[in-house]
């Protein structure tokens, strides 16, 4: 019982050094957020020069060229513009800087160490910074709101030249023995052991499950048959071509007047065409011309044919082995 | 107490020089299966098909606009201060590189000087693909202010006051129009006619055949002791790593070992440079130029253009840059879109690790090879390099 106070103790002591301190930019789970009021973007800091490809949530081992990064979980943010300040820390408050201490400081330009201008940044956001000097910083983004002028803010104080990370990991590393200390004693362990094995077998029966209805008809979901024919030749890879789409029913009637949409790729390495094909022309009694297909790999490919009609719709998936 | 180290380390001894043995021991590679077969035919020279048409370029098969091109291609009149040609970059003993990590100019090029040589056979140009013809893309170092730093009027005008210019020009093209600049679009025709004739020129650079090229017909041939000749075991190992469990022709396929398609393969950003955004930006740019397939300037009367209409767009291409040719790999040192990686040693251990990209999704997985492996990988691309001879006859 006293263990577990204790470990309580302990996380909650995290946490909500986590909750107040970080402002705008929060660890959730391995993932890193910044909160711009009510949209969010996933925000990390580089510093290539000497961390290569590691990843820092806030604070900076160095005082080197770092650059930062947001991958918007929002749309919106696609489209407003942005802007970037990092400050010195002058407010005294470190850690527990706020927006309101922002403003509280007269000569905001006087201590901004850098500066980026208001733009939009339709696919991802990145500036860099060469830091000249260890020390305590507050980033400052704001996004502006283009049809209200609102601005949205988030504000996160930083340390550049960390000085490490201290007795963290001797923490962590009792805090693991103590609470497999416990598991063990309560026999707790094993019931979870368990537990995982069935929700593993769990997770295969599921697979399976999704798995068994993949073995449909080649090109046919029961309503739409969808055969195709290829003028230039075979299908080779990294060549634009044509394909001939012929849409029959069930019953062989050709299908026409159909609006069709065609979407595909390789679902074992999880992309998509590399190009946007879609149906130019349709030459009558069912017959349709789909233009700009390309494939870049050998492999296997679905090409997805979504077909609307009056009467509904259908989707049938054509495997294809390159 | 002697003698008992002495009765260890007699075994342990043994067992090291044995390990050492067995992880260098050379094993003879295994005869190719007809499946892997067809996958090195496929990446053979032999399979190489005619050259694509450029609709878009009324002269782009036209001898004399692709002798023209050549001209035109090692002028430094074309530049601003005289000093700086294409092939001040693209030098023909570097295989149309330079041997940098950005190109050097009138400044410094925003990237990696790529090769030309079977550039024809791509419909994107550049890392970023912001050219959709050889022709749009060649106008644009001409009026980089880092590369030629000169200007579509500076660039006809030397056409104009050289009469061997002027005279091959009329020949393709037909009088030079009104070149004051009061009609742009009289100055833009002159101006696109000088990147066609550059284009014909760089159509007719292809690749010569490599070792590869030869072990591969021996491969097909089933010529066991043909085989033999041009490949070493580390070479042939290196291969079926290539074709199999380093997955390089997932992008370096067919016969230019390249899908010339667009990929983020999570390089590391180049010194002082914000991560390159690469295609999800070029494709924008691609679509806005006016020297572009669908633009007044092209010479296709049907405007097919299908690269560029059904062309992909969105932030699923952010940090995507465009697959290079492996061909002559090894002398086009460094790599990748910036230079970042000095060795074909570090785009392997880069591929080997696949991090996290900064910006945007690594597609490449860890491959989890070892050494050993990976210096088969580089034996093997040391292969892809035409031999002495090939190159002589190709040279231009």
């Amino acid at each position: 019982m006293a263990i577990r106070l204790f470990i309580g103790f302990v996380l909650s002591a995290f946490l909500s050094d986590a909750a107040v301190a970080h402002g705008g930019v929060v660890q959730e789970e391995d993932l890193c957020v910044i909160k711009v009021n009510y949209l969010r973007a996933h925000f990390k800091i580089y510093q290539p020069r000497v961390s290569g490809h590691e990843q820092f949530c806030e604070d900076l081992p160095a005082a080197s060229e770092s650059v930062f990064v947001m991958e918007y979980q929002h749309d919106a943010l696609k489209s407003m513009p942005i802007d970037f300040r990092i400050i010195r820390d002058v407010t005294g408050k470190g850690r527990f800087a706020r927006m309101e201490d922002i403003e509280q400081i007269d000569d905001l330009d006087g201590v901004t160490v850098f500066y980026q201008d208001a733009a939009v940044e339709p696919d991802v956001f990145t500036v860099m910074h060469e830091f000249a000097e260890e020390g305590e910083f507050i980033g400052i983004v704001s996004a502006i709101q283009p049809d209200t002028r609102k601005v949205y803010a988030a504000v996160f104080p930083f340390e550049v030249g960390f000085t490490g990370i201290g007795y963290w990991p001797f923490f962590i590393v009792v805090l693991v023995l103590l609470q497999l200390q416990y598991l063990l004693m309560s026999g707790r362990l094993r019931r979870w052991m368990k537990g995982g094995w069935s929700g593993v077998a769990g997770s295969f029966l599921l697979c399976a499950l999704l798995v068994a209805p993949g073995t449909a008809v080649f090109a046919e979901d029961g309503e739409l048959r969808v055969s195709y024919s290829t003028p230039a030749g075979p299908p080779e890879i990294n060549r634009i071509h044509s394909w001939i789409l012929h849409l029959q029913s069930a019953d062989g009637v050709p299908i026409e007047n159909a609006s069709i949409e065609v979407t595909g790729g390789m679902p074992k390495h999880d992309h998509g065409f590399p190009t946007r094909p879609r149906v130019t022309e349709e030459l009558g009694n069912g017959v349709y011309r789909l233009d700009g297909m390309r494939f870049h790999m050998r492999g296997y490919w679905e090409i997805t044919v979504t077909v609307v009609t009056e009467e509904g719709s259908s989707v049938v998936v054509i495997p294809l082995q390159l | 107490m002697r003698s008992t180290l002495l009765k260890l380390g007699g075994p342990v001894i043994a067992a090291a020089v044995f390990f050492a043995w067995w992880q260098n021991r050379s094993i003879d590679p295994p005869a190719w299966t007809d499946a892997e077969i067809n996958v090195l035919r496929s990446l053979s020279l032999a399979s190489l098909p005619a050259l694509p048409p450029d609709p878009s370029n009324a002269v782009a098969d036209d001898p004399r606009a692709a002798a023209f091109g050549e001209q035109l291609f090692f002028d430094p009149r074309l530049s601003a201060n005289g000093g700086i040609s294409c092939a001040t970059c693209h030098q023909p003993v570097r295989q149309f590189t330079d041997g940098l990590p950005k190109g050097q100019a009138i400044g410094t090029s925003k990237r990696n000087t790529p090769g030309i040589v079977g550039s024809a056979y791509s419909p994107w140009f550049y890392w970023d693909g912001r050219r959709d013809s050889q022709w749009a893309q060649a106008l644009s170092p001409l009026e980089d202010p880092d590369e030629h730093g000169s200007s579509r009027g500076q660039v006809v005008a030397v056409i104009a006051g050289d009469d061997a210019y002027k005279a091959s020009y009329q020949a393709l093209f037909g009088e030079l129009g009104d070149l004051s600049g009061k009609d742009p679009v009289a100055l833009n025709v002159a101006f696109a006619n000088v990147g066609k004739a550059i284009a014909a020129f760089e159509r007719t650079l292809l690749p010569a055949a490599s070792r590869f090229d030869d072990y591969v017909d021996a491969v097909a041939d089933g010529d066991l002791q043909q085989q033999e000749t041009p490949f070493s075991d580390d070479e042939a190992w290196g291969l079926r790593l290539f074709i199999g469990a380093a997955n390089c022709t997932q992008c370096h396929n067919g016969p230019l070992l390249t899908n010339n398609e667009f990929h983020n393969t999570g390089v590391l950003s180049s010194p002082g440079d914000l991560p390159d955004k690469g295609r999800v930006t070029g494709v924008q740019e691609a679509l806005a130029d006016p020297f572009n397939c669908l633009g007044e300037y092209s010479d296709d009367p049907l405007r097919q253009c299908a690269e560029l209409r059904f062309v992909r767009t969105g932030s699923e291409l952010v940090g995507a840059v465009r697959t290079p040719s492996l061909r002559n790999v090894a002398l086009t040192s460094p790599y990748m879109h910036k230079g970042q990686l000095a060795t074909l040693a570090d785009v392997l251990q880069h591929y080997n690790e696949a991090p996290d990209a900064m910006i945007g999704h690594n597609e490449a997985k860890p491959l989890g090879l070892g050494a050993r492996e990976l210096q088969k990988l580089e034996a093997f691309l040391n292969t892809l390099t035409a031999s002495v001879a090939a190159d002589q006859s190709e040279s231009m």
